[in-house]
């Protein structure tokens, strides 16, 4: 038993397809809330993939096709009833390229209010502040409001774009698609700083390259290689004593 | 036998800055003809009266409302027909053989000679539909023409819009149709801009077409079903006909300084546009 918080997402023996290649086979694993997951592996591992199909973004692809089921809270999100809508109002992304909408900061980060049919002014005001302080980023940006997203920084796009995820109410899981590929150690730092405080409310998946960072941040580390879980475990466990060989030969860096 | 490539050099340079040359040359000398002949015909009363004794004399204020008309009606019935159709085909189609048919059918419509426009326009819009000749004939003939442009660059634009756009807002929970007003078609619109100008431009320079659906009437359009001359109708008469040629080079200069209008117009708003979305 890993640990005691309860299960948030549940995979069970889910496939991705991509035309005809598996791009994952056959995943089992079980998200905890309030929890940070890490996964890690080399490219080609179908980490990208996982995190996509867990808000169903794979949906705008139409070559993907999907086997197996994901539980979200025991309800499973590739049921033909499940509205993928709501879904992907409480589960929110962040890419690995930072993307500012070309519109001003204050815009970027009441988008997903405002779909949600948050009007009042008072209401949005207070949601873009308690969003960007969420972010690290508030001091940054907070004279120069109305200024567009597409002006600030790599580091500062990152963090505006996680505002931007929690500006949403409903959210309650973040995934996270090595959000800090391309970023000064800084703006990583901030980054970091604000998940481990962020997962007092989210349940938090990480998708990394990165595997220093899933030994800093991640609470539980799963090891994807050529589509399949090599291994799941606590993070320590996973640094220190892996059970899978090609698990400890990754985290060593004998390979990846 | 190998040509040094200081001389292949010298001899490209001067080729292609010749042909950017000739083309510019050829440019200004239409236009500074056109309007050297026709600016001393132009003033306040040539551009505010009514032309008396079919146009030897007066001016042409009817067929500058009726350039002016025609077009915008042109473009307010084929606008939302192209936007939505280009808008359906990038993001509500996958790639198919339908779209691709479909794709296809709009190139032809583009290639087709205006007067063949016309002439459809004149035989279902004027005589079957028994609207006569009249604004709404000719106006629904030109948004036929012009649809096709509209379509192709509202496509193009609307591709062009990055697809990382499209993600962050499904990933906020955004549906189709609120990605594509929210994102999409904000992003696409100088684009569309674009293309509903060559679209202006194209039905206020357009004659065959117009003759034949919006008739050659010079007295001022009460409705849409009244008949109505644009300027270049207007041109075309007055020059083979024989009736003026002072007038008709007036009548020129007057269009070309209006098609320039628009598209300086045009320029300045997305201009405006884009520094506004990018500040």
């Amino acid at each position: 038993m890993i640990s005691h918080s309860p299960i948030k997402i549940s995979i069970q023996d889910f496939h991705v397809f991509h035309e005809k290649i598996e791009a994952l086979r056959g995943i089992t694993l079980d998200v905890r809330a309030n929890r940070i997951l890490s996964v890690i592996g080399p490219s080609g591992a179908g980490k990208t993939t996982f995190l996509r199909a867990l808000n169903r973004l794979n949906d705008l692809v139409p070559e993907l096709h999907v086997e197996g089921r994901v539980l979200l809270d025991g309800q499973d999100i590739y049921h033909p009833d499940f509205d993928v809508v709501s879904l992907r109002k409480r589960v929110g992304m962040l890419f690995a390229l930072p993307v500012a909408l070309p519109m001003s900061i204050y815009e970027n980060v009441v988008y997903g209010p405002r779909l949600s049919g948050v009007r009042d002014r008072a209401r949005l005001s207070e949601i873009v502040e308690r969003s960007l302080k969420a972010a690290f980023i508030w001091d940054e940006v907070k004279d120069r409001l109305q200024m567009s997203g597409l002006r600030l920084s790599g580091g500062q796009q990152q963090r505006l774009c996680l505002a931007r995820v929690l500006a949403m109410e409903e959210m309650e899981v973040i995934l996270l698609d090595e959000p800090c590929s391309g970023l000064d150690p800084i703006s990583t730092a901030k980054i970091e700083e604000a998940l481990t405080i962020l997962k007092a409310r989210y349940t938090i998946i990480l998708v990394t390259n990165n595997t220093k960072q899933a030994a800093r941040v991640a609470d539980e580390t799963a090891f994807f290689l050529t589509g399949e879980m090599v291994e799941y475990g606590h993070t320590e466990q996973i640094f220190t004593v892996p059970r899978d060989k090609r698990t400890n030969d990754y985290v060593t860096g004998r390979f990846g | 036998m190998r040509v040094p490539p200081k001389i292949t050099q010298a001899v490209a340079v001067t080729i292609l800055g010749g042909a950017t040359f000739l083309t510019v040359a050829i440019l200004v000398f239409i236009i500074g003809f056109v309007l050297s002949k026709g600016l001393p015909g132009v003033n306040a009363e040539f551009l505010l009266s009514a032309p008396k004794d079919l146009g030897r004399t007066g001016g042409i204020f009817v067929t500058i409302v009726g350039s002016v008309l025609l077009p915008l009606i042109a473009v307010a019935i084929a606008l939302p027909l192209g936007v939505g159709t280009a808008v359906y085909l990038s993001e509500y189609t996958r790639e198919t053989q339908f779209t691709r048919a479909l794709r296809f059918g709009t190139d032809c419509l583009a290639g087709i000679p205006s007067i063949i426009f016309g002439l459809f326009g004149f035989i279902f819009f004027v005589m079957m539909l028994k609207m006569g000749w009249c604004l709404l004939s000719g106006g629904l003939t030109l948004a036929i023409m012009v649809l096709p442009t509209i379509i192709r660059t509202s496509e193009e634009a609307i591709r062009a819009v990055p697809n990382a756009y499209r993600e962050v807002s499904f990933s906020l929970g955004a549906t189709r149709w609120e990605t594509v007003l929210k994102v999409v078609l904000p992003n696409a619109l100088p684009g569309i801009v674009t293309g509903v100008m060559l679209a202006i431009g194209r039905s206020i320079g357009e004659t065959a077409a117009v003759i034949f659906t919006a008739g050659s009437s010079l007295r001022m359009p009460s409705s849409m079903f009244d008949s109505v001359r644009t300027m270049s109708v207007h041109f075309y008469i007055l020059a083979t006909e024989g009736i003026s040629d002072e007038k008709a080079y007036a009548t020129a200069a007057v269009l070309i300084l209006a098609v320039l209008l628009v598209n300086l117009a045009a320029y300045g708003m997305m201009h405006r546009f884009i520094s506004r979305r990018a500040r």
